[in-house]
């Protein structure tokens, strides 16, 4: 029964108190702008690179005239491994015409050599998930070991920067997260606090007629949950504006920007994750309150 | 209804309540008078539990109140009308809110907190300030939008500390005519006053209190 009360003093109190409120909510909008534009460098960056592992190849070159049996060797001890995805087999023949062919009109360059100088390869792939620094150099190690395999070949620093990018990154991405998030519930916290501490003579007059913690607190939590709800449909506006004020348009002159993914659906949650932040924030500051 | 054994009430190094023992049983009227600082709204906030008692025991409506658990205190005190000294007005809700919100704490719906609101500011002839504020109302008519507040859920209890502090001698008989009143419904009436005014032919219980003494009974 006393549920709508506890509503309309809330939005009375959010009227009554409307700076203090909007000067809040911008600030949990602001908040959650940054952790949006955080997540969502994060997804493109986690989209752009997820393509990587399946380029991603090693080059095994073999000892000259190694024929028959000692090759079956090498591409069975290489299948057995559980990283390897394919192995395939490059003759010295087969590699320079695959040079040719990528050098194309630019044969000339070859013409001067009278012999192939190109070994025998393998070309190995990697199961996507075991495309990792410690991976392939655990792999190329013991291929180099394999009799027959004279030198092995990776992006080595390309692998290891790519990945420690994208984890450094996380990281980042995490703190700033948690930081963001821990604001805006102190945010939640003070706002709450102030409008309850400017009401205190109120508030005692209600107990003293007889009001229940309920019926004192509801409101207060309900402002934290509208003014963290008001935030997140704020940050909503902001970023579909972002989309199309500035995305969409930089797309159309500039194609790069096409490859920038919108998870639409994501930033749905925002309202939600204001509400949650909101609520936190009140109940904390809520809690420590003697009454 | 109401059972005071042996309680004393200290403020820091102030004694304002010595060793009291009274009752006051369910209907009656009862008058507390003495000089300022006797003790008065001090022995009225022990049985609305705004303040607990040093030494001794209170029962109120069948409530042991030391026994009483924290989350108990409001629904005892829904049994209670109280008209402040200092009235504790909401000055930024108007006449009508300030008197129901005694209702919605207790939950009752809006058809009903209307009438009843309006019935209750009625009995104290204030019936066309629903919509001021309270900085509008003189003193006097602050006065009764509290007696209003404190009438309006029917309480058990009406405990009324200097009701008619800031009426004139015949507003202030009119006021304690209404208390008569509302006791007539089997409403037990206690109120604080060193004004012997009214009181006097009333033919109802006086307890004089003296420095925090209770130093005599009396009918007035
Ligand atoms: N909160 C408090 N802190 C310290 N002392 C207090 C407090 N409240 C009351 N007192 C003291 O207790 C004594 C009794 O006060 P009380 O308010 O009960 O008197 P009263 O009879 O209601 O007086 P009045 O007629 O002026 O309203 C006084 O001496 C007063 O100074
Ligand atoms: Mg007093």
């Amino acid at each position: 029964m006393a549920a709508p009360y506890a509503f309309r003093f809330a939005f009375q109190s959010v009227l009554r108190e409307k700076w203090i409120n909007l000067l809040s909510t911008l600030t949990i909008a602001t908040g959650l702008l940054i952790i949006t534009f955080a997540v969502f460098s994060v997804y493109n960056i986690d989209a752009a690179t997820k393509k990587l592992p399946e380029k991603f190849f090693m080059m095994l070159y073999l000892e000259d005239n190694l024929h028959g049996q000692g090759l079956e060797n090498v591409i069975n001890t290489l299948r057995k491994d559980n990283a390897v995805e394919t192995v395939r087999y490059i003759s010295r023949e087969d590699a320079l015409k695959e040079l040719k062919g990528t050098l194309k009109d630019a044969n000339y360059v070859l013409e001067g050599l009278g012999e192939n100088p190109l070994p025998d390869s393998i070309e190995l792939k990697l199961k996507k998930e075991a495309v990792s620094p410690e991976t392939a150099k655990r792999l190329a190690t013991d291929a180099k070991k394999i009799k027959g395999v004279n030198e092995v070949e990776y992006g080595e620093k390309f692998l290891s920067s790519i990945h420690s990018i994208k984890v450094g990154l996380k990281i980042i991405v995490l703190t700033l997260i948690i930081i963001t998030s821990a604001g805006i519930i102190f945010v939640c916290y003070s706002t709450v606090k102030i409008l309850f501490y400017r009401r205190t003579d109120e508030i005692e007059t209600y107990k003293l007629l007889g009001a229940t913690r309920g019926f004192v607190r509801a409101p207060f939590i309900i402002e934290g949950a509208l003014i963290g709800t008001a935030g997140g449909l704020l940050s909503l506006i902001g970023i579909i504006s972002f989309y199309y004020m500035v995305l969409l348009k930089l797309s159309l002159t500039i194609p790069l920007f096409k490859a920038i993914l919108f998870p639409t659906n994501i930033f749905l949650l925002l309202p939600v994750t204001g509400l949650f932040l909101g609520i936190t924030g009140a109940t904390i500051a809520l809690g420590r309150l003697r009454f | 209804m109401i059972h005071f054994h042996n309680v004393s009430k200290h403020y820091d190094n102030q004694t304002a309540l010595r060793n009291i023992n009274f009752s006051i049983e369910k209907g009656e009227m009862v008058f507390i008078t003495g000089p300022s600082g006797s003790g008065k709204t001090t022995l009225l906030k022990l049985i609305y539990l705004a303040e607990k008692p040093d030494e001794g025991n209170i029962s109120i409506a069948g409530w042991e109140t030391n026994q009483l658990r924290e989350s108990s205190i409001p629904f005892l005190r829904r049994n209670i009308g109280v008209v402040f000294q200092d009235y504790r007005l909401l000055s930024n809700r108007n006449i009508f809110e300030n008197v129901a919100i005694a209702l919605m704490i207790r939950g009752v719906n809006d058809k009903e907190v209307k009438t009843r609101v309006l019935d209750s500011l009625k009995t104290v002839n204030l019936r066309h300030r629903v919509n001021s504020y309270p900085k509008a109302l003189s003193g006097g008519e602050q006065q009764r939008i509290v007696i209003a507040r404190a009438i309006v859920a029917e309480p058990t209890v009406v405990l009324a500390d200097e009701p008619t502090g800031n009426l004139d001698p015949d507003t202030a008989a009119g006021i304690i005519r209404l208390f008569k009143e509302i006791n007539l419904k089997g409403i037990t009436i206690i109120v604080a006053t060193h004004n012997r005014e009214l009181f006097r032919n009333t033919c109802k219980r006086v307890i004089r209190l003296d420095n925090g003494n209770l130093v005599g009974e009396e009918v007035g």
